[in-house]
């Protein structure tokens, strides 16, 4: 009776030998009275105590060295027990969750990635360098004809989201010779969100052939309309510049104002038909003067817009000065037409130059003096075009068809000819940004000048 | 014709010029007014897709380039150019450069 020992245990084993030695209880009190009774099957054996006890410390060390390891796992952050569940329901926990040291590992890896992409920038100045190119040839009655080239290149930094730089370079083949000229340089900031300033030498704004549609990848023909491109108005502005847009409801007010160094005045040249005009490239500004000018332009409806421009300045020697107003009157129609099944473009602009009464040659040492006259001249162009973009043919709907006219009213001048000329021109898209043009210009000149009939090619690419 | 042309310009001179600096003072006090940050839709205009724009701004001057031409960050770089040289309002220009973004 004396084997029979109850024993509490709070693990598996120990529960079931408590049961055990319960469950025979009644019989240890039987066996009281009689000592020396022989063991029954009812009674643990010492050898069964032994057995169950060693058993039970096997368990228990099993069941400690468990504890010491998922300690341990749930220190290093590997595995960690579900909440609300404990060891003893012998459930196995596998934690979804990355440890730290691939946390700290991943991390790592990205920051090398981010490193390895800044180093392909240049810098924390965003950069694109775009341009244009152009081989031409031209046939012209009366000259030898030639073929010619010329490469823009058009740099843009972009230094914050306010504070821009835009440089243009054009290189150009003339006369056995490259030459190279800086058609753009300006500092550009965004005051808000409606006016940007602009210093350095930009764009004449009041010329919106120039600003917009010279570039020869966007101008329709290979050549450039009389008096507005390298006739009555600047090309560029050497100074500063407002600008901005005003939105009013669906329409715009598109508008810009400059000063910059005023046109110079020519009153000695080798040339008589250039006494009397005006010096566009007075880098120098000669005669101290400044011009002052702006361009306003209305879009009512997407597809239309109407501008106005005016330059004024003094030109000539300071005790001499007389004044100069160029003006620009410009319409743009741009349409997509499903009607037409394509794409109409028509634009217009016609300018003015006026300069004031000048004596010129006062001392007759140029031969023709003295001589006093205003220089008024006028010139524009309306030019036409259609691309049937609807066409489902791939071939058709990348051909343009344009038809411009031009005309540069000089005849009262030491020019002394009116000249209008009617072009047509073919053009293949070959891209959006690349395109082959042919052209026939027909030209009639009075005055007695001999009008010069041309054939044009040119292939242009933007990019 | 002429005396019409030549008294038209002396007499635009100095009014002229007042009319830009007019406008150029008006703008000035809306913008610094308003505050508006690049993006907000100005009170009535009509609400169009970045697609939209892209069509209807940049037909205006030349063909319309493909989103697929440019880079993220070169298109970035570009829009802010045309932003100044073809007047872009801000709602334009962040709507057109969104949609670029997206298809380049």
């Amino acid at each position: 009776m004396i084997r029979a020992i109850p024993i509490i245990a709070n693990q598996t084993a120990a529960a079931a030998f408590v049961a055990l030695v319960c469950s025979f209880s009644p019989a240890a009190a039987m066996g009281q009275d009689t000592a020396l009774s022989p063991p029954s099957s009812d009674y643990v054996s010492r050898a069964e105590y032994d057995k169950l006890k060693s058993e039970h410390e096997a368990m228990k060390q099993e069941l400690d060295a468990l504890k010491a390891a998922i300690q341990k796992m749930t220190a290093g952050g590997a595995l960690a027990p579900a909440p609300g569940k404990t060891i003893s329901e012998g459930k196995q926990v596998v934690a979804p969750a990355p440890t730290e040291a691939a946390t700290e590992e991943l991390r790592q890896e990205v920051q090398t990635l981010k490193m390895q992409v800044k180093e392909t920038f240049p810098g924390t100045t965003k950069f694109l360098l775009g341009g244009y190119g152009t081989a031409g040839f031209t046939a012209r009655s009366g000259e030898d004809p030639f073929f010619d080239a010329a490469f823009n290149a058009i740099f843009l930094f972009k230094m914050t989201d306010r504070l821009f730089f835009e440089g243009e370079l054009e290189f150009e083949f003339e006369d056995n010779e490259t030459t190279t000229n800086l058609e753009i340089a300006q500092i550009s900031y965004l005051l808000n969100d409606y006016m940007t300033i602009g210093v350095g030498r930009f764009l004449n704004p009041t010329n919106f052939f120039v600003e917009r549609q010279h570039m020869n990848w966007v101008n329709k023909l290979p050549d450039k309309p009389l008096a507005v491109y390298d006739g009555l108005l600047p090309e560029s502005e050497m100074g500063g510049q407002l600008r901005g847009v005003i939105p009013i409801g669906p329409t715009k007010l598109e508008y810009a104002a400059f000063v910059a160094n005023a046109p110079g005045l020519i009153t000695e040249s080798d040339d008589f038909s250039e006494i009397g005009t005006l010096d566009f490239d007075n880098d120098a500004n000669t005669g101290g003067h400044v011009a002052v000018g702006g361009h306003l332009g209305f879009i009512p409806i997407p597809q239309i817009e109407i501008g106005y421009g005016i330059q004024r300045s003094k030109v000539g020697p300071r005790d001499q000065a007389v004044t100069a107003i160029l003006q620009s009157a410009d319409f743009n129609y741009v349409q997509d037409s499903t009607l037409f099944k394509g794409l109409i473009n028509f634009r217009a602009q016609w300018v003015w130059s006026h300069v004031g009464d000048f004596v010129y040659d006062p001392n007759g040492e140029q031969g023709f003096g003295p001589l006093e006259f205003n220089n008024n001249r006028n010139g524009g162009y309306a030019q036409l075009s259609y691309r049937p973009t609807h066409i489902d043919n791939d071939y058709i709907k990348n051909f343009e068809s344009v038809f411009r006219y031009d005309r540069f009213n000089q005849l009262h001048t030491p020019v002394g000819f009116d000249e209008q000329r009617w072009t047509i021109g073919l053009n293949y898209w070959v891209t959006p940004s690349a395109v082959l043009k042919l052209a026939y210009e027909f030209d009639d000149k009075n005055g007695g000048a001999r009008d010069q009939d041309a054939f044009l090619m040119q292939a242009a690419v933007g990019f | 014709m002429k005396k019409i042309v030549v008294r038209t310009c002396k007499w635009i001179g100095l009014p002229g010029a007042t009319i830009i600096i007019s406008c150029v003072a008006l703008t000035w006090l809306i913008g610094c007014a308003t505050n508006k940050q690049s993006g907000e839709v100005a009170a009535g205009t009509t609400v169009k897709s970045g697609a939209q724009l892209w069509a209807e701004n940049c037909v205006r001057c030349h063909n319309i380039r493909s989103p697929g031409s440019l880079s993220p960050a070169q298109w970035d770089v570009a829009m802010m150019h045309m932003r100044v040289r073809a007047n872009l309002t801000p709602e334009e220009h962040k709507k057109i450069l969104e949609f670029l973004k997206s298809g380049s």
